[in-house]
């Protein structure tokens, strides 16, 4: 057979504090405790008091025995005096004597011997009433004790207790010295005791006193010798002592307490057995009577008395372990049990059986326990149920939430139904905004023709679904054969085959009204667990459906909300870029996959770093490019400088962590701006600044300087110097208006108001004139080539001179020294084009495209400036422009050759010249 | 003492309006004048004439003003007066960082030109005067005025006129601070006193030559605020 174990106590999680069963236990531990105490106490108190009682009567009989002892020894000694002084006695008269010791031997049975010695202490005669042993007539006794203190006293005495020579037996011996009359020693006069007699004696008077109780009395001599015990050799329980024992033999401590005098008492072990001895002292002839009985007789009312009380305290705390255990097993335990049990309620899985069982056991119990578990019971099964029911709502919730497809909604909304409440047929009846009606939106077990055909009109206010919908409230017809109000639907009703009908509202606020109804073929009353279930899911069927329109309407939205942030993200001119945290590219528009040289498919997904080696490998300087990442990474911004089509461009670099809506970082973002146009604003107006003041300057620095010379009176110019210096001035003054015409006209161009007042002009007079301008010598320097048949051309003569002026200057500056410069004009198709050439070294290719920018620098440094201010071909483009022709550099082998075309405009009111 | 005819001046510019402008007003105060179109032409004018001074344009095609002097200040310690009309305390330093004596802005009058180059030309050629000792001798730098020699631990150091005048005054007044305007005045003549960007260079190009480590000058302290002073 196996041992099991009992199953244990349910684990305690609470402190002492909360624990009832430690909580009583502490309580009767606080009422006991004082209880026990002073049980104790009381205990300690009685049995001294019970022992001072015992010791007091024990005193009291030793000292009664004490007083008949004396007195029945003070008749022997009163006897030995009498004996004494009589004369034959004295004068040791044999046969006197004789009579004499026979009265006395024959009067007093204790007397076995009385017996006269004469001063040498010689046995002159002794006489017996019982055979004696031997004569011992003649025998010397004066070595005896008692013989050499009677020398010493005139008064009786008595001798220790000693064996006799002539009778064999234990005695003492009351002595009478004897005196004669002139008071010399004469011997002594002995009376022997028999100690047995006096054994006698003392029983006789233990009897007489408390006959009940058993005592054992010795009576001791002067040297501590038992001379008489009460004792008989007969008594079973006690061997009495031997006569003529020392006390101290048989206990030390007895022989201890024969001094300390009346009064004390001394518990001590005699032969094994414990005993209480109270001394009393006969002071006459400094005996002892001691009285002992055995301890526990003497102590065993005081014995029982604590007893009782240890009893008691047995029973006290008996009843009280007995009691905590009870509460323990009977209350505490199975509330314990069905705590744990009640917890466990609920949780995951199914709970032990045995648990169950036990909860089931106490649950028999008739008292308030039972009815506790009875309770938790139910309780339990109750929660089950409607945890099975949350459990199936939940579970038809999930199924019905799970998708965003509002005719899937619908489909698995019935199904669920179907699943809740077991009926075959179910619909959803909702308005319909086209036919104005309520109508039915999707069933499950109904016929088509019935569900096609159920049209409820808005004010059909006996409708069932209807109503339910207008109140809010689930409403049911429990038998459509009985009930008053389903007349208008019992033939439908009959027709498709139902009795019962549950319409409940769906709670909707975003879609149009509509209610869940449920049919039953059997009569049937909804219970309300069943309405509140379908209630409940109802809720959450409306929610899905709520969910579903939504979506529907959200994401049409959002795709085109999407579709639109794509396009214009894609549109930007800014390369964009959001990375996430692994460094890994989420979204890159179309310029961004442009910079980095690939395509704008293959860009997610890439290590941005990828990317970055990508655009950096255009950077002239790549080091300084890999340092500006780094700092926009660090800073948030830099400028980038890239190689790109061949000139360079400048990209400011802006990076950036970005953040969901709760401020969550979900990457990176960087936007790279294409800088390069307003760096080149930027730098153009600062290199305005310098130009300008050069150009300025120059002619000024002429001016003031002539101006002073001429001012100077250190030095006396000669009037041809003179006239040379102010044409000088007057030179420069021209200039520098010129130049200011120049600006202004720039000024003008730029900012669009610009006049062109055209008129017939003569090409061959305008760059006639503005080679001279522009050349001082032309010479064999410049050869000018004019069609015979050039047209009029009709143009701003002040605007086309001050073109032709600079392409020659520009020529003539480029050129260099020995180049000659010529002009051609030429028509092409309904222009007129000029062109000026040169054999210098020509344009670098490079430079080609900005030539026409003003203040374009063809070189750097400070030797640029020297070439004007780098107006000259702006103003040349601005001014051919707005005569609506063009300006361009035409490729040359050797040389450079600039050209501009003017196209040949006749005025409509007048006639072209023959 | 020189007579003017004996000092040639060359005169850079490009500009022929200015360049003639110089060129008369120095020939009628005596000079000799040599011209030069641009950078080129400059240094090869410099070298076929025995040239004294140079005027020379910053702004010019093909070589620019500072190229030129560069190029210069590589053969020789010529003195050399910038005109530029640009006026930015930029180029004026970059300039005289490469070596340029003086700096004239334009527009300017005649007056103002005759006047520097006087300056520039008197500290060129400044010869001691006789209670003043020939040597001067400031731990291992030591100054001959006599050869117009420099020498820091026994080599000798190339210095330009207005650089030997500058240490000179300085070693002249050991131990003292100078302040800006009295250093200005003294070596570069009575006219300056402002241009004290002029010493900032200077001070910077005579600690490249004479100190032991330019960056923590031990000889040329600079008195923030004041001026500088020579530590003996």
């Amino acid at each position: 057979m196996s041992l099991r174990l009992k199953p244990s106590i349910p684990h305690r999680d609470f402190n002492w504090r909360h624990d009832l069963g430690l909580r009583m236990l502490v309580l009767y531990v606080a009422f006991v405790l004082p209880v026990i105490g002073m049980a104790l106490y009381f205990e300690r108190v009685a049995a001294q008091r019970l022992r001072a009682d015992v010791e007091n009567a024990d005193l009291s009989l030793a000292r009664a025995i004490a007083e008949e002892t004396n007195l029945s020894l003070g008749s022997f000694l009163g006897a030995a005096q009498a004996l004494g002084e009589e004369p034959a006695i004295l004068h040791a008269d044999m046969k006197r004597m004789q009579a004499l010791f026979s009265v006395l031997a024959h009067s007093r049975p204790e007397v076995n011997l009385v017996y006269r010695l004469n001063s040498q202490g010689m046995m002159l005669y002794h006489y017996s009433p019982t055979p004696i042993k031997h004569s011992t007539i003649g025998v010397n006794f004066s070595f005896r004790d008692y013989f050499k203190r009677a020398k010493t006293t005139r008064l009786p005495f008595f001798s220790h207790g000693r064996i006799s020579p002539t009778t064999g037996q234990p005695v003492v011996t009351a002595v009478m010295p004897l005196w004669n009359a002139n008071g010399e020693f004469i011997g002594i006069l002995g009376i022997n005791i028999r100690l047995e007699a006096l054994s006698l004696a003392l029983q006789r008077i233990a009897q007489s006193h408390r006959p009940d109780e058993h005592f054992l009395i010795f009576v001791t001599d002067d040297v501590g010798k038992v001379i008489a015990t009460s004792e008989t050799s007969s008594a079973a329980n006690s061997p009495p002592p031997d006569l003529l024992t020392a006390v101290g033999d048989l206990s030390p401590d007895l022989g201890r307490v024969l001094y300390s005098g009346t009064g004390h008492t001394v518990l001590t072990s005699l032969h094994g057995q414990a005993m209480l001895f109270t001394v009393a002292s006969l002071p006459s002839v400094h005996w002892h009577v001691l009285v002992g009985r055995s301890a526990s007789s003497a102590f065993t009312t005081a014995e029982n008395f604590r007893r009782a009380i240890h009893l008691a305290l047995l029973v006290v705390v008996g009843t009280g372990v007995l009691f905590w255990l009870a509460l323990m097993w009977q209350i505490l335990r199975p509330l314990e049990e069905m705590a744990a049990y009640s917890r466990s309620i609920g949780e995951e899985g199914p709970h032990p059986g045995e648990k169950r069982l036990a909860i089931q056991r106490l649950g028999y119990r008739p008292d308030q326990v039972g009815h506790l578990a009875r309770t938790l019971l139910r309780m339990e099964a109750d929660i089950a149920a409607r945890m099975q029911e949350l459990h199936t709502l939940l579970e038809t919730s999930t199924a019905v939430a799970s998708t965003l497809d509002s005719a899937t909604v619908l489909r698995r909304i019935l199904e669920q139904v179907e699943r809740l409440l077991g009926t075959h047929k179910c619909a959803i009846i909702a308005w319909d905004e086209e036919r104005q009606a309520f109508v039915v939106r999707a069933s499950l077990g109904l016929s088509e023709q019935y569900a096609q055909r159920l049209v409820i009109a808005r004010d059909e206010f006996n409708s069932l679904t209807l109503r339910a919908i207008r109140t809010g409230q689930p409403l049911q017809i429990s038998d459509t054969e009985s009930d008053p109000t389903a007349t208008a639907i019992r033939p439908r009703a009959r027709a498709e085959g139902y009795r019962a009908v549950l319409a409940v509202p769906l709670p909707t606020q975003h879609t149009p009204p509509a209610a869940l109804v449920v049919y039953y073929p059997e009569p049937h009353t909804f219970t309300r667990r069943e309405i509140d279930l379908l209630t409940s899911f109802a809720n959450h069927a409306a929610m899905a459906i709520e969910n579903a329109a939504l979506f529907a309407r959200s994401d049409a939205r959002l795709q085109e909300q999407t579709r639109r942030l794509e396009a214009l993200i894609q549109s930007m001119g800014d390369a964009l870029l959001l990375e996430d945290h692994q460094g890994r590219v989420l979204y890159a528009n179309r310029r961004m996959a442009a910079l980095a040289d690939l395509n704008a498919d293959e860009m997610t997904g890439v290590e941005v770093g990828r990317i970055l080696r990508r655009i950096l490998a255009h950077a002239p300087d790549p080091t300084a490019a890999q340092a500006a990442v780094s700092r926009a990474i660090e800073e948030g911004m830099a400028e980038i400088t890239l190689q790109q089509h061949g000139r360079l461009a400048s990209w400011l670099m802006h990076v950036f962590s970005v953040t969901d809506a709760q401020g969550i970082p979900i990457g990176r973002g960087q936007i790279w701006k294409d800088i390069t146009e307003s760096r080149e604003v930027d730098r153009m107006k600062a290199s305005l600044i310098s130009i300008v003041s050069h150009e300025l300057r120059t002619p000024l620095a002429a001016i003031k300087g002539y101006a002073s010379t001429l001012l100077a009176d250190d030095v006396e110019w000669d009037p041809e110097s003179q006239r040379e210096f102010l044409q000088t001035i007057s030179d420069e003054t021209d200039r520098l208006s010129a130049l200011v015409s120049d600006l202004l006209d720039l000024s003008r161009i730029e900012g669009g108001s610009l006049k062109v007042e055209r008129e017939p002009i003569d090409l061959a007079e305008i760059i006639a004139e503005a080679a001279q301008n522009a050349h001082p010598s032309p010479g064999k320097y410049l050869e000018v080539h004019l069609p015979n048949d050039l047209p009029t051309v009709y143009a701003d003569g002040r605007q086309i001179g001050v073109v032709i002026r600079n392409l020659i200057e520009n020529a003539v500056k480029y050129g260099g020294e020995g180049s000659p410069v010529r002009v051609s004009v030429a028509v092409e198709s309904d222009a007129v084009v000029v062109r000026v050439e040169d054999e210098g070294p020509g344009i670098p290719a490079e430079h080609v495209p900005y030539i026409f920018e003003s203040f374009y620098r063809v070189e750097s440094g400070l030797t640029q400036q020297a070439s004007g201010a780098g107006l000259g071909l702006a103003i040349c483009r601005g001014f051919v422009e707005a005569h609506g022709g063009k300006i361009w550099v035409e490729p040359r082998a050797k040389g450079a050759c600039l050209a501009f075309s003017l196209p040949l405009l006749r005025p409509s009111n007048e006639e072209s010249s023959p | 003492m020189h007579t003017l005819r004996d000092i040639t001046v060359l005169v850079v510019d490009d500009a022929k309006s200015l360049r003639e402008f110089v060129r008369r007003n120095l020939d009628a105060r005596g000079y000799r004048v040599v011209t030069a179109v641009n950078g080129a032409d400059a240094l090869e004018q410099f070298h076929t004439h025995p040239i004294d001074l140079v005027i020379l344009d910053l702004i010019m095609p093909q070589m620019d003003g500072i190229e030129v002097i560069r190029r210069l200040r590589a053969v020789s310690p010529v003195p050399i007066i910038v005109l530029s009309a640009l006026g930015e305390e930029s180029t004026k330093i970059q300039a005289l960082n490469q070596g340029a004596d003086d700096y004239l802005t334009k527009p300017f009058g005649v007056g103002e030109l005759l006047a520097r180059v006087q300056a520039v030309l008197r500290r060129a050629h400044q010869s001691p005067t006789q209670s003043e000792p020939t040597i001067l001798r400031q731990g291992p730098i030591v100054l001959d005025r006599e050869r117009h020699e420099v020498t820091v631990d026994g080599q000798p150091v190339e210095l330009t006129p207005t650089e030997f005048s500058l240490l000179e005054y300085l070693m002249q007044n050991a131990g003292k601070v100078l302040p800006h305007r009295v250093i200005l005045q003294h070596v570069w003549g009575p006219e300056y006193g402002r241009e004290a960007e002029y010493l900032r260079v200077y001070i910077g190009r005579l600690r490249q030559k004479i100190e032991p480590d330019p960056n923590r000058p031990r000889y040329l302290r600079t008195v923030r605020g004041v001026g500088y002073a020579f530590e003996a």
